[in-house]
């Protein structure tokens, strides 16, 4: 009996362990194993899981550009309809697609490259990749080929010694030690003709001796403190000209530019402040603002000539502003209140084409110098209006020549007034028959 | 009664037991706990009609053996949340290793962090409470926080990582990353690389090895940055170029040795003192078995990226949430097509 028992509950609890759940069939859902695995024949008929689904997404996909995608719901779709000759016809094309795209841009890379133009290279090679995530040549351009070496590999020649490829590749035989060290050879044995070995490549900077590079950064900045500024830019370029992306003379560069422009701004002198401004690196702290307040400084000058009304000049010296800082709104509200100011002037006292010259250089948008525009306009028409009454009042008096004066000055203020065009015709007539008749 | 006796017994020492273990098994197999959903497994990926009970996580835990790769499900079916009765696919590899899309690509941003205060920040120390609110933004806004070898994997092109990923890092080994800036790591069930420089270790305000090896113990990951944080980039005053080149090497080699001699840590990633590196520096890395190094050069890592000069971009004391906000782009726009 207890033995009996035993052995019962080891048999339903070992198929417990196996998974069958037999007894507990009755909890429903309870006594499944998770995930039920439908067989595709299943599936087809349990309306859950359709080809045609899957297959309007990979559609949309492939619309969309995004093919891997496009391709991987095609093989859902096949994977639920594995008898669908359609779908693999569908994925063998869209793969032939994808093989193309990727490598016509991975060769446009290639002739990128080949060009030394990198960034347009990467952009291709990454394109290429995008379409075929495998494209194992366009992934070696990005992952080795377009990534500085530090090494180059060079095959010994005959005559060659360490103290030889070192003098032709560092400019000095004492490095030898280095291709001893990266090549695990050993000091006291050449190796022989033919061999490969790494030779590391060391930038620049080494080329100029040490020392020298070390003097002449004491040397800039001993000149910086006794504010001899010039000298400092004069060695700190030497020093980038061998080294340029040294940090330390870039640093010592900007201030003596900096201190330059500070000197020149004291001077007053703001225009060529900012022209040293401009040569310091943007994320120098302070060189914004300086540019902004040696601006500043030039546009107080400017609305000054404009109080004056000196206003072609306040108009150069606002352009000049904005050569230097395109987007300064200040200086083109200057310019825009310079050419209305300027133009009604010229208005007032009549000069009207001379007021439009002016007015049809401001900015169309401009409310002040749209309204003078008008103002011009409808004077000069009222001017062309009271010259055809009088030649009008000629012509009653048969003055005839006196009529086709005033009518032709109609007309050069309004060469579409259709009368003035008509009664000179008329008034030329009337002479020429008159002058047959005398 | 001896019959009775026997059957109390039996009960008592056979069934009981068998009973627990029947429970076990109930659970092992998932018959009392969890719920089913109807599934189509393929080799390369699944589709399942979701019930109440999946999540992201437990899919992920099931067909992808990894409950923390439910983002690759979300960010396949382009979803942010899990309907009862939704069909969704799993790809059961990465889909897009490289995170490369019509619009532009991936990018990794790495946070670098130095010295930490209790009080207000300044120039080089975060504060506390800075550090938290940082913290706080990245898990409330969907960081996924990675490590340098989730990292390097996406750099190697072999893993895909979450769009929104980000990496942490500490240098140095100020004592106050470990009295600061770790109880909030944890807090926010973070993982972190603290880049060390033995030298300073022990060191009035710095961790001592104590502390450096319960970070490695709790799961945070330990690797070099030098012994004595010298600029690796540059000469000192009267070196010679042989003098240079054995300082950098010790530099390089001595610290490795180290952490695996004191603390058994395999030191394969090195952050540059100062950010600055030169290419003796890097063959010496590759000679070294260094896999990977850190500059703090402030932009975000796409896959591509030289693996030698990993960008990083340093969090100052003195930065307000929008600024810190400026180091977190996960993607480049730069049209592919």
């Amino acid at each position: 009996m207890k033995k009996s028992i035993t052995v019962i509950l080891m048999i339903i609890i070992s198929s417990l362990f196996s998974g069958w759940a037999g007894p507990l069939d009755s909890f429903g859902d309870v006594g499944r194993k998770v995930p039920e695995k439908t067989s595709e024949k299943t599936l087809r008929n349990t309306s859950v899981f359709h080809s045609s689904y899957y297959l309007i997404k990979a559609k949309t996909y492939k619309n969309n550009d995004e093919l891997q995608l496009a391709l991987f719901f095609l093989k859902i779709a096949a994977s639920l309809s594995p008898d669908d000759m359609e779908i693999v016809g569908k994925i063998s094309d869209l793969k032939l697609t994808i093989d193309n795209k990727s490598n016509k841009y991975f060769k446009k890379g290639e002739k990128f490259y080949n060009q030394n133009k990198f960034e347009k290279a990467r952009k291709q090679f990454l394109t290429a990749l995008r379409y075929n995530p495998d494209h194992k040549d366009a992934l070696d351009y990005l992952k080795n080929r377009l990534i500085p070496k530090e090494y180059i590999n060079y095959t010994l020649e005959k005559n060659d010694s360490l103290k030889i490829i070192s003098n032709k590749f560092y400019k000095d035989p004492e490095l030898a030690f280095l291709i001893v060290y990266f090549n695990n050879l050993k000091s006291d044995t050449e190796p022989k003709p033919g061999e490969m070995l790494k030779i590391p490549i060391l930038e620049p900077e080494f080329n100029q001796t040490i020392g020298d590079r070390r003097q002449d950064m004491i040397s800039a900045k001993n000149l910086l403190g006794e504010k001899r500024f010039q000298e400092v830019v004069v060695i700190t370029n030497k020093i980038l000209g061998n080294d340029p992306l040294n940090k330390e003379a870039i640093k010592l560069k900007n201030e003596a530019f900096y201190q330059i422009g500070i000197q020149l701004s004291s001077q007053k002198k703001y225009f060529e402040a900012m022209d040293t401004f401009k040569k310091i690196t943007p994320e120098y702290e302070g060189v914004n603002g300086a540019i902004q307040e040696a601006i500043q400084h030039e546009l107080l000058k400017a609305e000054n000539l404009l109080k004056e009304k000196k206003y072609e000049e306040a108009i150069d010296l606002a352009e000049k502003i904005l050569g230097y800082d395109p987007s300064n709104t200040a200086a083109n509200k200057l310019i825009s209140t310079s050419l209305c100011q300027q133009g009604r002037d010229l208005f007032i006292r009549k000069k009207y084409d001379e007021a439009l010259h002016v007015l049809d250089k401001a900015d169309p948008a401009d409310d002040c110098a749209e309204k003078i525009r008008l103002a011009v306009k409808k004077a000069i028409k009222e001017q062309a209006e009271a010259h055809y009454i009088q030649g009008v009042k000629h012509f009653l008096n048969e003055e005839l020549q006196s009529a086709i004066i005033e009518w032709e000055k109609t007309l050069k203020l309004n060469p579409k007034h259709d009368k003035a065009k008509k009664n000179i015709n008329k008034a030329r007539s009337l002479l020429e028959k008159l002058n047959k008749v005398k | 009664m001896p019959e009775t006796a026997n059957i109390k017994k039996t009960v008592l020492i056979n069934i009981f037991p068998l009973f627990f273990l029947l429970l076990a098994a109930c659970s092992i197999n998932g018959l009392i706990f969890n719920n089913t959903h109807q599934a189509h497994v393929s080799d390369d990926f699944v589709i399942v009609k979701t019930t109440a009970q999946d999540t992201f996580s437990s899919l992920a835990a099931y067909y992808l053996k990894d409950p923390d790769k439910g983002w690759l499900i979300a960010e396949f079916n382009r979803m942010t949340t899990l309907i009862p009765g939704q069909e969704l696919i799993i790809p059961l590899s990465p889909f897009n290793k490289g995170g490369l899309k019509a619009e532009g690509y991936q990018t990794v941003p790495i946070l670098v962090y130095h010295n930490f205060s209790n009080k207000r920040s300044d120039k080089t120390a975060v504060s506390q409470d800075d550090f938290e609110a940082q913290m706080k933004y990245l898990k409330k806004n969907g960081y996924h926080v990675v490590s340098i070898d989730q990292l390097l994997d996406f750099i190697d092109y072999k893993e895909q990582l979450p769009e929104k990923s980000i990496v942490i890092t500490f240098d140095d080994a100020w004592r106050s990353i470990f009295d600061v800036a770790l109880p909030i790591l944890i807090k926010y069930d973070f993982t972190a690389t603290f880049f060390i420089y033995t030298d300073f270790i022990g060191g009035g305000k710095a961790m001592t090895w104590k502390q450096i090896e319960t970070l490695s113990k709790i799961g945070f990951d330990i690797q070099c940055q030098t012994k004595t944080h010298r600029n690796l980039a540059v000469p000192k005053k009267n070196e010679s170029f042989k003098e240079y080149f054995e300082s950098i090497e010790m530099e390089i080699g001595y610290p490795k040795k180290l952490l695996k001699k004191k603390l058994n840590i395999d030191c394969n990633f090195l952050a540059y003192p100062y950010g600055e590196t030169n290419n003796l520096v890097i063959a010496l890395l590759k000679k070294h078995g260094y896999r990977a190094a850190f500059t703090f050069d402030r932009k975000s890592n796409p896959f591509f990226v030289d693996k030698y000069r990993i960008y990083r971009s340093v969090i100052y004391g003195s930065y307000d949430m929008d600024k810190f906000k400026e180091n977190l782009s996960v993607f480049q726009k730069n049209e592919l097509k």
